[in-house]
């Protein structure tokens, strides 16, 4: 048996560079920032952003993110009776930020998500009168946050009034907006995460591969040079993010806004973070194994690819997971994904978009991060100095209950019954190397209700 | 140690040589410039490799190099596993292991194997209560030559090497293995050297005649 693993090899990065500086490599390590659409728009949702490039890989439509990514979460130092100046502030504040910088990875991206501890705390009549209800789940679109079974015992569930995600290409704009968020004195901040994405899809080493290496993090040589992910594959594909306005609230039809618009053009955000075992990840599963894993079981693709079509005809139903799990006692992670997070049929929304079958829904902003587990926290456990590979997972959905459906997904609790796992199983897709550490909800109000929501009513 | 005598000898001679700067005659100058003579490889026990190669045989690989502690002999303190499978292919196995925590803990694992008749890759079984068949050795990520010998370099092993960086070559009609175990105190860009430095320092032995 041997002794060394994860917890001890934490220590062996100990004497690389410490997670927070390590971000500087980002610039360094790139030359500017990527070309970009020079028309971008400020549109009527929060965490939809414009002027995002496509570029090709293996024959596929990629999205290429920004390359800077932070989260700042908060509670809010205000009460009921500061609110009205409060909401006047920070929306001047944000009102400020879309002056000065265009809202698009070349510019500046703002995300102000709300968590359920603000609408409880100081909107709480509002709140219980204006909250988009979820039909199927017959609740409300946002609830707190809840472990699945493959969630660590240990899995914090976070009590955050605001989580504010700030995206670009550029890292001095991400510092601006931050210091002015900063300096309203609205907040208590509470953690700061980073991180950074960018596949070598111009050619050459990719930002995580570069950065897990630098950072000395167990497993970083061995993940591929041009990979998006430290996980070896591309996640950006077009085919497998939600198009358009598709996670809004209203779009497919899941809201009742209970007779008021506020809401519409607002969404759902789950925001965790999770630890990536790199070193199992290439040491313990060879290439088949892994494309098994991140994708589905009997899935032949050519050595060395780490762009694997996702589009609408390679989507997985229930009855194909199961297939694929008599006969290889395995899931795969995008596959068992897709049962609940694919369009089952075309659907006609109200604005009179098509929304083909096997569309994805949800809409991911995750990054590639090194913070352990994150770049600064008030609590002093939050906040370690050895770099560990990892994501915070950033995903907007019409609901809670809709992200709650496909994260069971991931854990083989399909639509008509559970495939048994026991927690953590190497067949279960990525579970047996992924530990989730934080998790949480918010509400993601149109841009025009950014600013402490319900505030004025 | 042997590194360290290594790294002392040009030492010593450039002192003599700094003592003796206005003396210091042509012929030693040319004894400072001239390359090293490649120094002859010694198994550290010939007759335990020579025994397992007639026991087998087939010719087999003794490291005359192993990262401190280890000595390549078999049946000394760090040679965990000697072992000869029926169909006469070998694990040596040396490990050191240390299981104090930071700086003082830490494992150096290094296994050979030979599979006399075979270049194919052999079969391993996963265990656990899926197991399956996969190839012992996969995930080929390059290769590497040392002193003539190419080696494919595999990163996902079974069974022994779970864990290891491994070479495998093929010669004389036999498939050959060398790993090292990716664990603290070393890296995996400090495995991949170490297994270099192994890989030049291996020292053929064949059956004896008689057998």
């Amino acid at each position: 048996m041997k002794f060394t693993r994860r917890q001890v090899l934490a220590g062996a990065a100990a004497s690389a560079v410490g997670a927070t500086g390590i971000y500087e490599l980002v610039d360094q390590l790139t030359s500017g920032s990527p070309k970009r659409p020079a028309d971008t728009v400020a549109l009527p949702e929060q965490h939809l952003l414009d002027g995002v490039r496509i570029v090709e890989s293996n024959h596929i439509e990629v999205l290429v993110p920004p390359l800077h990514h932070e989260i700042h979460t908060a509670k809010l130092a205000v009460d009921r009776a500061d609110l009205s100046d409060a909401q006047s502030e920070l929306a001047r504040t944000l009102d400020g930020l879309d002056r000065d910088y265009v809202p698009s990875p070349a510019g500046l991206g703002v995300t102000v998500a709300w968590g359920l501890p603000y609408f409880r705390r100081l909107v709480p009549a509002a709140a219980r009168r204006y909250l988009p209800h979820d039909r199927r789940a017959n609740k409300p679109v946002i609830f707190d946050a809840q472990r699945f079974p493959s969630d660590p015992a240990g899995t914090r569930l976070e009590a955050n009034d605001v989580a504010i995600l700030l995206r670009s290409d550029t890292h001095a704009h991400i510092d601006d907006a931050a210091k002015r968020l900063h300096d309203t004195k609205l907040f208590d901040f509470t953690s700061i995460r980073r991180g950074f994405a960018g596949g070598g899809f111009d050619g050459g080493q990719s930002l995580p591969k570069r950065l897990a290496v630098a950072a000395g993090v167990p497993g970083g040589e061995l993940i591929p040079d041009a990979s998006e992910l430290f996980l070896g594959f591309t996640s950006t594909q077009r085919a497998g993010m939600g198009p358009g306005r598709i996670a809004n609230h209203e779009t497919l039809g899941y809201v009742d806004f209970r007779g008021s618009d506020y809401f519409r053009e607002g969404t759902h955000m789950h925001l965790s973070h999770i630890e990536e075992d790199l070193e199992t990840w290439y040491l313990n599963f060879d290439f088949d194994e892994r494309v098994a894993t991140a994708f589905r079981p009997n899935l032949i693709v050519a050595p060395e690819t780490q762009t694997v079509r996702q589009g609408p005809r390679d989507v997985s139903d229930s009855a194909a997971v199961r297939r694929d799990y008599e006969s290889s006692r395995r899931i795969g992670h995008s596959a068992s994904i897709q049962t609940t997070s694919r369009l089952e049929r075309d659907f006609v929304a109200t604005d009179g978009t098509v929304y083909a079958k096997g569309s994805a829904i949800p809409i991911r902003a995750d990054f590639n991060t090194l913070d352990n587990p994150f770049s600064w926290s008030v609590r002093a456990d939050e906040m370690s100095p050895t770099p560990v590979a990892g994501v915070h997972f950033v995903v907007f959905n019409p609901t809670g209950d809709d992200f709650r459906r496909n994260r069971l997904a991931m854990d083989g609790v399909l639509p008509g019954g559970k495939i048994p796992f026991a927690p953590g199983d190497r067949n279960q897709g990525f579970n047996s190397i992924l530990q989730t550490t934080h998790r949480q909800n918010f509400l993601v109000p149109p841009r025009r209700h950014r600013s402490f929501p319900l505030a004025e009513l | 140690m042997a590194a360290m005598k290594a790294l002392l000898a040009p030492a010593l001679l450039l002192c003599v040589c700094g003592l003796l700067a206005a003396g210091c005659s042509d012929q030693a100058k040319k004894a400072v410039a001239a390359p090293p003579a490649a120094k002859a490889l010694v198994c550290p026990d010939r007759p335990s490799w020579q025994h397992l190669a007639d026991r087998i045989s087939a010719p087999v690989y003794c490291p005359a190099w192993l990262p401190d502690p280890l000595i390549g002999a078999i049946g000394n303190r760090w040679n965990n596993i000697n072992s000869v499978s029926p169909d006469r292919s070998y694990l040596e196995s040396f490990v050191w292991q240390e299981t104090g925590g930071g700086a003082a803990g830490g494992e150096l694992h290094v296994n050979l194997r030979g599979y006399p008749g075979r270049t194919k890759i052999p079969t391993c079984r996963t265990g656990g209560s899926e197991s399956r068949n996969v190839p012992c050795f996969a995930d080929a990520n390059g290769s590497v030559t040392e002193r003539g010998l190419t080696a494919t370099l595999y990163t996902v092993n079974q069974d022994a090497d779970e864990w290891h960086a491994l070479l495998l070559w093929r010669r004389y009609g036999n498939l050959y293995t060398l790993s090292e175990h990716i664990a603290p105190p070393l890296t995996y860009n400090h495995v991949i050297r170490y297994l270099h430095q192994e890989l030049r320092s291996l020292v053929l032995v064949r059956p004896s005649a008689a057998t």
